[in-house]
């Protein structure tokens, strides 16, 4: 029982933060029906700068808001620099400029600091007796402040969407861009506004995910999130929100379950068992669970 | 009432052909299935073979590089069919290219066949995973796809380095060179291994390179080109787009899988992690796009450029400067030439020379009944 | 000095143009219907009016020229209600109408105008909390008119608003637009197929044809000209 609550609270830490680069994905998607495939790459970038104003004896919380304003500048000068010049070609010069992205994003990131892994300091509390006990396991502080923080995000996300007048205008972008444009909304600036919100939502994730994973933080450390990630967004049919969180922590929840308890797919397979599941739902629901359908005319 | 008088009204009608100046028509005109343009094929034969015979002369070392450029060449002109003419960004080519290299070194090493006799073996394999991952295609589309073929490009290593006993898991295997020597017909020793991997490459790419110019332009190249640009009124003109897609993704990832099996042969060894993950899948791409997406000798192009590339990059840093510029160039490439290397000097070289098929509309009645003049201006 | 001057518009798509010089004027308070063939130009007039599309020559409102991007035309005070109604189909029919008022900083103006389009479309009030993409095509192109009209625009440009609408509804679509332009003095230019319902409530009528104007005149000279009638408004 204790094993299994532990499994499940792992399940669910590790599932908020696949949610939380999750919803970046969402955000991105809903504004520019785009997959930002350097999405986990950007949220490594502004994790290692939060890093290394850390080692410059910035204290982690100021380092965190750092790397959130540094991943709204970038998502959003990428939006304007790179990805709208080529949007009208077609899907697959954006998905060409995203996997540039990917790749030199990660790369670059090693160039600047190095390819060693690197302690990041955790914002919580995480030493070895910084946990309350329920029902005979552990619950540690900092596992709980990564489900706040998501909690935390989905309020201001959903606050965002719904009272404010960025929100709405976001919202009418996405659903139609020229009735939006037509009405006076300055569309190009929500689009970056957009991307520039996924940089920081990545960036956020980032930071969460780094004191958590046992490797530290290393040049792959992202790369399982993201791939996690896409499954949780795509579970969620893309542009779903609330899809994206559900999607997050089941996939979270079901990753340690299987790892724990069905021994051949072991640590090894992990991201291998996330992809199945993103073929299968594919495979049953191509719009996603909460998906929208859409409609295509020739 | 005003009506307005019809003669009066545009002023803006496009002036015709422009007095005087120079003529905006290429300077040559070669029609296809004529003298001229057999001499000119004869002649890039003849280029491309004394190429080949100079290249053989080089040291071992950059024979093996340009070895290595047919090799990925071969993968690229794989990915080409389906990325390139059919429309469908795969980013699971690595997968085909690793499954193709360990089929060939597994039975090599675990049931001791001659290299050459896994090639079969390889490709049929590598065709029924490509038919697996087309499957998807008959719901899924787009960027979903694309995520299917990312979804197998991360697991191959994952299975690989799991599935211990036949590959020897994350350590690797390596396969011995006496089992990779040079067949008897070819009067090679064993030591002679590099020039016969290079003549066999150059061999296995031309026949490709061939392949894929022929199929292309057969019925079925069609099929692939119209789900490319018009999914709907490509199955509105009774185009199965689905099998469309799916024979497709085989025939590419059986292609690939040529590849890779050609390269377990080169290489001797091989690694889940070393030749066989994501980036492998990216470098493909970024030959692709940089050689021409849907060209005839783009993936050649592009072989050589990412080949190359890194070789270039790396005398003056080690490691990740590599990828910072195949990401930079991969975005460079997407803005400022789109239609890549090959694509651009096609473009300029059409305006001196244009091989044109022999019922072109260009060409007028007189050039088609008479013998055609090789130069020709024309507006 | 009329509110609207076109002269020698240019636009089209890509390098070809569909428009070849246009000129057209519309004075404050007025209606101009603009009628035309299939291909004639008709909608690409309104879209390079209202910056979606690049255009050359001169469009001015109040002799000031008019900005080129879709935002500086909403702000000059003029709106497009375009083909086939846009709606924001996620969105409830009262964010519909927030949206129309994107560039407005004034909540209380922008809450009475609320309140007082959803008392002229009263079926909009109903439903203002259903999603938009629930409602019929006629309620559809209501809530495209009142969502043009929260930027409180001089002019309303309407793209074919009888488009897929059944007779009766388009009858009281004319009307109300028609009671708009009267209380409100908002000038409308519309574009119809529907001729003779266009032309009950035109001051002036412009006729498009191939990308210039063919005729322009009153609708009684455009009724008692035997060769435009036969020709485009066929009876």
């Amino acid at each position: 029982m204790e094993l299994f609550l532990e499994r499940l609270i792992t399940g669910l830490t590790n599932g908020s933060i696949y949610a939380l680069l999750a919803l970046a994905l969402v955000v991105v998607f809903r504004g520019t029906g785009t997959l930002n495939f350097a999405q986990g790459e950007l949220a490594l970038f502004t994790t290692f700068f939060a890093w290394w104003l850390t080692t410059e004896s910035i204290p982690v919380w100021i380092a965190i808001i750092a790397s959130l304003i540094a991943g709204f500048v970038l998502g959003a000068l990428i939006e304007r620099l790179l990805i709208r010049p080529v949007q009208r070609r077609n899907d697959m010069a954006v998905l060409i400029v995203a996997l540039g992205l990917f790749t030199g994003l990660n790369s670059l990131a090693g160039l600047i600091w190095g390819s060693e892994t690197k302690i990041m300091p955790s914002p919580f509390p995480n030493g070895i007796d910084d946990f309350v006990s329920v029902g005979g396991a552990r619950l540690y502080f900092d596992a709980l402040g990564v489900v706040g923080a998501l909690v935390a995000l989905m309020i201001v996300l959903t606050l965002l969407f719904r009272y404010t007048r960025v929100g709405l205008h976001m919202r009418a972008v996405a659903d139609n861009a020229e009735s939006a444009t037509l009405a006076g909304v300055r569309t190009s600036r929500i689009l970056a506004i957009g991307w520039g919100l996924s940089g920081a939502i990545g960036a956020l994730a980032g930071v969460l995910v780094t004191p958590l994973s046992p490797q530290q933080l290393g040049l792959t450390s992202m790369f399982h999130v993201f791939i996690a990630a896409s499954a949780a967004a795509l579970f969620g049919g893309l542009d779903s929100l609330t899809g994206a969180v559900v999607g997050g922590i089941t996939i979270g929840v079901l990753e340690a379950m299987l790892t724990g308890y069905v021994s051949f797919i072991g640590g090894s397979l992990q991201q291998t068992s996330a992809l199945f599941i993103i073929v299968a739902i594919l495979f049953l629901r191509p719009n996603g669970l909460f998906g929208t359908k859409r409609l295509v005319r020739v | 009432m005003t009506t307005i008088d019809d003669t009066a009204a545009p002023s803006t009608a496009k002036p015709g052909a422009r007095p005087g100046g120079k003529p905006k028509g290429p300077r040559f005109l070669v029609v296809q299935g004529t003298l001229p343009y057999r001499g000119l094929q004869l002649g890039a034969v003849l280029l491309v073979a004394l190429l080949l015979l100079w290249a053989s002369g080089l040291p071992a070392f950059r024979m093996g590089q340009i070895t290595n450029v047919f090799i990925i060449a071969i993968a690229i002109a794989g990915l080409n069919l389906v990325t390139g003419y059919t429309g469908l960004l795969s980013i699971g080519h690595s997968a085909f290219f690793g499954l193709g290299a360990y089929t060939t070194g597994i039975l090599i090493v675990k049931y001791e066949f001659a290299p050459l006799s896994t090639i079969p073996v390889a490709i049929g394999l590598c065709f029924v995973l490509g038919l697996l991952v087309g499957l998807p295609s008959l719901r899924i589309h787009g960027l979903y796809l694309a995520l299917v073929t990312l979804a197998v490009a991360v697991s191959f290593p994952e299975i690989v380095r799991r599935a211990e006993e036949l590959t020897g898991g994350a350590a690797g295997m390596v396969v011995r060179s006496r089992f990779l020597a040079p067949p008897e017909w070819t009067g090679l020793v064993r030591a002679e291994r590099g020039i016969w991997m290079f003549w066999f490459s150059a061999a296995v790419l031309a026949v490709v390179m061939l392949l894929c110019r022929n199929l292309v332009r057969s019925r079925f190249g069609i099929a692939m080109r119209a789900t490319r640009d018009n999914e709907i009124a490509a199955a509105a003109n009774g185009i199965s787009v689905a099998r469309t897609k799916i024979v497709a993704f085989g025939i590419s990832g059986a292609i690939t899988g040529l590849a890779g099996s050609l390269f377990t042969m080169y290489m001797g060894a091989l690694s889940p992690d070393g030749s066989f993950t994501l980036l492998k899948s990216i470098e493909f791409i970024t030959g692709l796009v940089l050689g021409g997406v849907a060209t005839q000798i783009g993936p050649l192009v592009g072989a050589f450029a990412v080949v190359f590339l890194p070789y270039l990059t790396a005398s003056y840093t080690e490691g990740p400067l590599a990828g910072v510029v195949f990401g930079i160039v991969l975005i460079v490439i997407v803005f400022l030439m789109p239609e890549g290397i090959v694509g651009r000097v096609g473009i300029l070289a059409r305006k001196v020379v244009h091989i044109v098929p022999a019922d072109h509309p260009r060409l007028g009645r007189a050039d088609r009944e008479g013998p055609p003049e090789p130069a020709r201006a024309e507006q | 000095m009329s509110l609207l001057s076109i002269r020698d518009l240019h636009a089209g798509y890509g390098s070809a143009d569909v428009l070849h010089g246009i000129s057209m004027d519309v004075d404050a308070g007025q209606v101009v219907v603009v009628l035309g063939a299939n291909g004639a130009g008709k909608t690409t007039t309104m879209r390079a009016i209202a910056g979606l599309i690049g255009r050359r020559g001169t469009v001015e409102l109040d002799g000031k020229p008019l900005g080129k991007r879709p935002e500086q035309v909403v702000g000059a005070g003029i709106s497009l209600v375009p083909q086939g109604r846009g709606t924001l189909g996620q969105l409830t029919v009262m964010d519909n109408l927030r949206v129309g008022a994107a560039l407005r900083d004034d909540k209380d103006g922008v809450a009475s105008d609320i309140e007082r389009w959803t008392e002229v479309f009263p079926v909009l009030g109903r439903r203002s909390h259903q999603i938009a993409g629930s409602l019929s095509g006629g309620e559809q192109q209501m809530l495209a008119v009142a969502r043009a009209l929260m930027s409180r625009p001089r002019l309303l440009l309407c793209d074919e608003p009888s488009l897929g609408l059944a007779p009766i509804v388009v009858q009281e679509l004319f009307d109300t637009l028609s009671q708009i332009n009267k209380a409100d003095g908002t000038a409308l230019l519309i574009v119809e197929q529907n001729a003779e319902l266009a032309m009950d409530l035109a001051d002036t009528v412009y006729l498009l044809d191939v990308g210039t104007i063919a005729a322009t005149g009153t609708p009684a000279e455009f009724r008692s000209d035997d060769a435009v009638r036969s020709a485009y408004l066929g009876y």
